[in-house]
C-alpha cells in the first residue's frame, strides 16, 4: 500500500494559506492579499516533464486567467501512491499596493492510483466556476480513470501533436467531441494566426472574386507539424466547400523541421503562406508581405484556449474532417 | 447544572465555550458550574478533567492559568443516576450551598446533555425536588433530537412542561448560533438592497447543503437510529431554511423573530406519499477509496447492521405556500461521507430575460448568492463580467466577503453565543415547541414513506455528492445541484 492524500487536509491547508498570506501582507505594511479565481485549472503532466518550465507556464497564465491550479504529476508505474502539497502564486500588479494571489496544489500520482484522483479533485474544484483540464500526456486519453476526471470538466485541452499516432489521436479526439465533451487542441490553436492571415487575403474583393478559381490546395509540413497541416488543409477545404469551391487537396512532407507552408493556386490566383523565423510571409500573385508571428509557446496557446470556454463549432467540424484525412506516418 | 458532564459534548463544546466566556469576562464573578453524571468523582477530579478538555478543545483561545484558576473555583460535581430521586435531593442541597458560597442569586440553568430518552425523567426529577422554581430564574436547555416524530415531540414537550414553563425551555440548535446564520438576518434586514429581490419574482430556487466528509466515526449505533433526515434536516437545515425565507420581523426580539420562523415552517407544504416519491431521495454510502485510502461503507461501520436501512444522505424538495415563495423550490441535501465538509445556502436568481451576449449559453450563468456557514464563513455573490480584451465574452466572477478576514477578529463559537443567550434570557436563537412540531410536520410524511419502502442501499460511493437519484430529482425541475 502506497501513500494516500486526504482532500480535507488539502482544503485546510489552502484555507490556512490565505490566512498566512493575509497576515504576512499586512505585516509588511500592505493591505493584505487579494484572492483571485476564475476557474479550476487541472494540469496533468508526466513527472518527466521539466517542472520549472511547466510551473513558469502556469504562473504566466495566472494574471489573465486566475485559477486554482492543480498540477497532477504522473509518476507512471509503481505502487498505488498519491502525495500532495499546497502553495500560492502571488504577483503585484503594476501601480498597485495589494498582491494578487492564486492557489496551487501539486499532486503526484502513480498510474495505479489514478482511479483515486477523482475523489481528491472533486472537493478541490472551485464552486460555480468552470474546471478546465489541460491534458499534457496523450496516453491518458486511453485510460478510463482519466475520463472520470475529465467528465467533471467544462473543457479538456490537449495537444494532439505530442501523440505518437496522429491518425489515432485525431480519431480519438473526434469520438470525444461526439460524446459532447468540449475539447480544445493546441495544434488547432496554433493555426489561429494562419487562418486569420489567409482569411485576410480574401477580404480584398478582387481576391474574393477569384476564390472560385482555386483549383488546388497544397499543404507542406515537416517535423511535428503533421497535425497542424491536417487541420489547416481540412479547414481550407471545408471553408471553400461552403461556397461551392472544391479544389484538390495535397498534403506533402518536407525535409525541414517544424516546417509549414500552404499554397492555394488556380486561374489568376497563387497565394502562399509560410513561416520564416518569427514572421509569417504571405505571397499573393508574386507580391510578398510579412507580419509578426511569434514562435508558439505553451503559454501563448493555452492563454488563447482558456479564453474560449465554449464549444467551437469550426474546430469540431475541422477535427472531423482532419480525422478523415489522417493516416499513419513515420515520426 | 450540566447533566451528562462526563460526556463528549461537555468536554468538546460546553466547557471550552464557558471557559472562553470567562476569558472574555462575559460571566459574572459568582458563576458556577455543577457537573452531574453517574461516575463518582470529586470536585477536584472534575476540575482536572475539565482542565484537560479546555486545553484540548479550545479553538483560537490562549490558555490563561489565572483565568482558569478563577473559573475552576466555580466548578463542582455531583454523582448520581438521573432516574434516582435521591440525586435531585442531593442537588437541591448542593445548590443551596453554592448559592451561599458564590452568591448566584438563585438563578439556575439546567443543561441536559444526556441521552434524549432521559430528558423527561430529568425534568420530572428536577420538578419533583422543587428545583423547577426558586428565588431566581430557572431555565432548562435541551439538546436535539426533540422527539423522533410529531407525537413523540409533543409528548416530550408535555413532560417538560410539567416542571418548566415553555418560556423556560431552551431547545438548542447549534446551527442557529453560528455567526453566518445570524448574519443572514443582518444581511437581509439590515440592508435595503436585497430584500426587494427576496421573493418568487427574482429567486429561481434555493439550495441548502449540509455536507460532511466524515462517516459516522464510531457513532454507528446512534446514527443507525437517527439517519440524515432526522439528524440534520428536521432541525438544523429546516431552521436555516426558515431563517433564509422568513418574513421580516417587526422587532429583533425573541418572540417576534421566533414567530416569523415558526410561521415559515408552518407554510412549508406537507407532501403526499406520491410527492414524497418524486421530491425526496434517501441514500446510504457504500465503501470507496478516497485519495487512495479505503473507507468502509455505512453497513461496514462498527455498530451498524449489515442490512441497515438508515439513510446517511437525504435530499428533499420543499415548497413554501405563501405569497413570497409560491412555486420556488427549496432543495435541501445533507449527508455523511460526501465530497467535502461544507454547509452553504445558494440562492439562485432568475437569469436575465434576454441573452444578448452569446448564443450558446456560456455567457448566461445565473446570479448566485452564496451564504457559507462552514467551514469558511462568508457570503459570495456570483455575477457575469466582461472578460478583458476584444470581443464581448462574459465570464462568471465572484465577489467574496469572508467573515474571518474582513473583521480580523475571532468569531465566537456557536455554543458561546447560545450559552450566553440562555444565561441572559434571550431565546431568539432557540427553537420553540411550535417550531419543532412544524418541522416534524414536514419530515414525518417523508419518514412514513421511506419506512414503508425499503431502499436498495448503498446507492452512493463515499467521497461523491450522493446518489444519482438526487441529481434526477432536481433535473425534474430543470435544475442541477451546485458542487460547493
Amino acid at each position: 500500500m502506497g501513500t494516500t492524500v486526504a482532500p480535507e487536509q488539502i482544503l485546510k491547508e489552502l484555507s490556512e494559506l490565505w490566512v498566512d498570506s493575509g497576515k504576512q501582507g499586512q505585516a509588511e505594511g500592505g493591505t493584505g492579499v487579494l484572492r483571485a479565481c476564475s476557474m479550476t485549472l487541472l494540469v496533468m503532466a508526466e513527472a518527466s516533464e521539466d517542472t520549472q518550465s511547466l510551473g513558469e507556464t502556469i504562473a504566466a497564465l495566472m494574471p489573465e486567467h486566475p485559477a486554482r491550479a492543480i498540477l497532477v504529476r504522473l509518476s507512471g508505474a509503481g505502487d498505488r501512491s498519491l502525495t500532495a502539497r499546497v502553495y500560492s502564486q502571488c504577483w503585484m500588479p503594476f501601480g498597485q499596493r495589494r498582491q494578487i494571489c492564486c492557489e496551487q496544489v501539486e499532486i503526484a500520482v502513480s498510474d495505479a492510483a489514478l482511479a483515486d484522483l477523482r475523489s481528491v479533485v472533486l472537493p478541490l474544484t472551485v464552486p460555480d466556476l468552470p474546471m478546465i483540464v489541460w491534458c499534457r500526456s496523450t496516453r491518458l486519453l486511453e485510460m478510463a480513470a482519466f475520463w472520470l476526471i475529465a467528465d467533471m470538466a467544462r473543457k479538456v485541452v490537449l495537444d494532439s501533436a505530442s501523440a505518437p499516432d496522429a491518425a489515432g489521436i485525431l480519431q480519438r479526439a473526434r469520438e470525444v467531441v461526439e460524446r459532447g465533451v468540449m475539447l480544445g487542441d493546441l495544434s488547432w490553436t496554433l493555426m489561429t494566426r494562419w487562418r486569420e492571415m489567409l482569411a485576410q487575403v480574401f477580404e480584398n474583393q478582387q481576391n474574393a472574386a477569384r476564390l472560385s478559381c482555386v483549383s488546388s490546395v497544397g499543404v507542406e509540413w515537416g517535423g511535428s507539424r503533421y497535425i497542424p497541416a491536417l487541420y489547416l488543409g481540412a479547414w481550407i477545404r471545408d471553408s471553400l466547400a461552403a461556397v461551392d469551391v472544391n479544389p484538390a487537396l495535397h498534403l506533402s512532407r518536407a525535409a525541414d523541421e517544424d516546417f509549414l507552408r500552404v499554397r492555394l493556386t488556380g486561374e489568376g490566383i497563387a497565394a502562399v503562406l509560410e513561416r520564416q523565423d518569427d514572421r509569417m510571409v504571405v505571397t499573393l500573385n508574386g507580391q510578398s508581405q510579412c507580419t509578426n508571428l511569434p514562435q508558439p509557446t505553451d503559454y501563448l496557446l493555452m492563454r488563447e484556449e482558456l479564453g474560449i470556454v465554449r464549444h467551437d463549432p469550426v474546430f469540431e467540424k475541422t477535427l472531423a474532417s482532419a480525422a478523415q484525412l489522417a493516416h499513419p506516418i513515420d515520426k | 447544572m450540566i447533566f451528562g458532564a462526563n460526556g463528549d459534548l461537555t468536554k468538546r463544546k460546553l466547557l471550552p465555550a464557558l471557559y472562553r466566556l470567562a476569558y472574555d469576562r462575559r460571566l459574572s464573578a459568582g458563576f458556577a458550574v455543577v457537573g452531574i453524571s453517574r461516575t463518582p468523582m470529586t470536585d477536584e477530579a472534575f476540575r482536572e478533567k475539565m482542565l484537560e478538555a479546555v486545553k484540548e478543545f479550545s479553538e483560537d483561545t490562549t490558555f490563561d492559568a489565572d483565568v482558569w484558576k478563577a473559573f475552576a473555583a466555580g466548578l463542582f460535581y455531583v454523582a448520581g443516576d438521573i432516574g434516582d430521586q435521591a440525586l435531585y435531593q442531593n442537588l437541591a442541597g448542593r445548590l443551596a450551598e453554592i448559592e451561599t458560597l458564590r452568591h448566584t442569586g438563585g438563578n439556575v440553568m439546567f443543561y441536559l446533555s444526556t441521552q434524549p430518552s432521559q430528558y423527561a425523567r430529568a425534568a420530572q426529577g428536577l420538578g419533583g425536588a422543587g428545583l423547577g422554581k426558586g428565588s431566581g430564574w430557572r431555565r432548562l436547555v435541551v439538546e436535539k433530537p426533540f422527539g423522533h416524530d410529531l407525537a413523540s415531540a409533543r409528548e416530550l414537550s408535555d413532560r417538560l412542561h410539567e416542571s418548566f414553563d415553555e418560556s423556560e425551555v431552551y431547545r438548542i440548535d447549534h446551527y442557529l448560533g453560528k455567526e453566518t446564520v445570524q448574519n443572514i438576518l443582518a444581511f437581509r434586514f439590515g440592508n435595503g438592497i436585497f430584500e426587494p429581490l427576496w421573493n418568487r419574482r427574482y429567486v429561481n430556487h434555493v439550495q441548502i447543503t449540509g455536507a460532511e466528509s466524515i462517516g459516522v466515526e464510531g457513532r454507528g449505533a446512534y446514527y443507525q437510529e437517527a439517519g440524515a433526515l432526522d439528524d440534520m434536516i428536521q432541525n438544523h437545515l429546516l431552521q436555516v431554511m426558515a431563517t433564509i425565507a422568513m418574513e421580516p420581523s417587526a422587532t429583533f426580539r425573541a418572540p417576534s423573530v421566533r414567530d416569523e420562523r415558526s410561521k415559515l415552517l408552518r407554510s412549508i407544504r406537507p407532501m403526499t406519499p406520491d410527492e414524497v416519491r418524486q421530491n425526496t431521495v434517501a441514500g446510504q454510502y457504500g465503501p470507496a477509496s478516497i485519495g487512495g485510502k479505503d473507507v468502509p461503507g455505512f453497513r461496514q461501520e462498527t455498530g451498524v447492521g449489515p442490512h441497515s436501512q438508515t439513510n446517511t444522505f437525504a435530499a428533499v424538495t420543499l415548497f413554501v405556500d405563501n405569497w413570497r415563495w409560491a412555486g420556488v423550490p427549496f432543495y435541501i441535501r445533507t449527508g455523511k461521507r460526501l465530497a467535502k465538509r461544507v454547509t452553504e445556502i445558494a440562492i439562485q436568481f432568475n437569469p436575465a430575460p434576454l441573452h444578448i451576449f452569446d448564443h450558446d449559453g456560456a455567457g448566461s450563468a445565473p446570479n448566485l448568492l452564496i451564504v457559507r456557514i462552514q467551514p469558511e464563513e462568508g457570503i459570495s455573490l456570483k455575477f457575469l463580467s466582461k472578460r478583458p480584451g476584444s470581443g464581448m465574452t462574459l465570464r462568471p466572477v465572484s465577489m467574496d466577503f469572508n467573515y474571518g478576514s474582513s473583521f480580523g477578529e475571532r468569531s465566537p463559537s456557536a455554543y458561546e453565543t447560545l450559552l450566553l443567550d440562555a444565561i441572559v434570557g434571550d431565546a431568539t436563537l432557540y427553537t420553540r415547541q411550535d417550531m419543532v412540531e412544524a418541522s416534524w410536520g414536514v419530515v414525518e410524511p417523508i419518514q412514513n414513506v421511506w419506512r414503508e419502502s425499503p431502499a436498495d442501499f448503498p446507492n452512493y460511493a463515499a467521497g461523491t455528492w450522493g446518489p444519482s437519484a438526487s441529481d434526477a430529482m432536481l433535473a425534474r425541475h430543470g435544475h442541477v445541484w451546485r458542487k460547493p
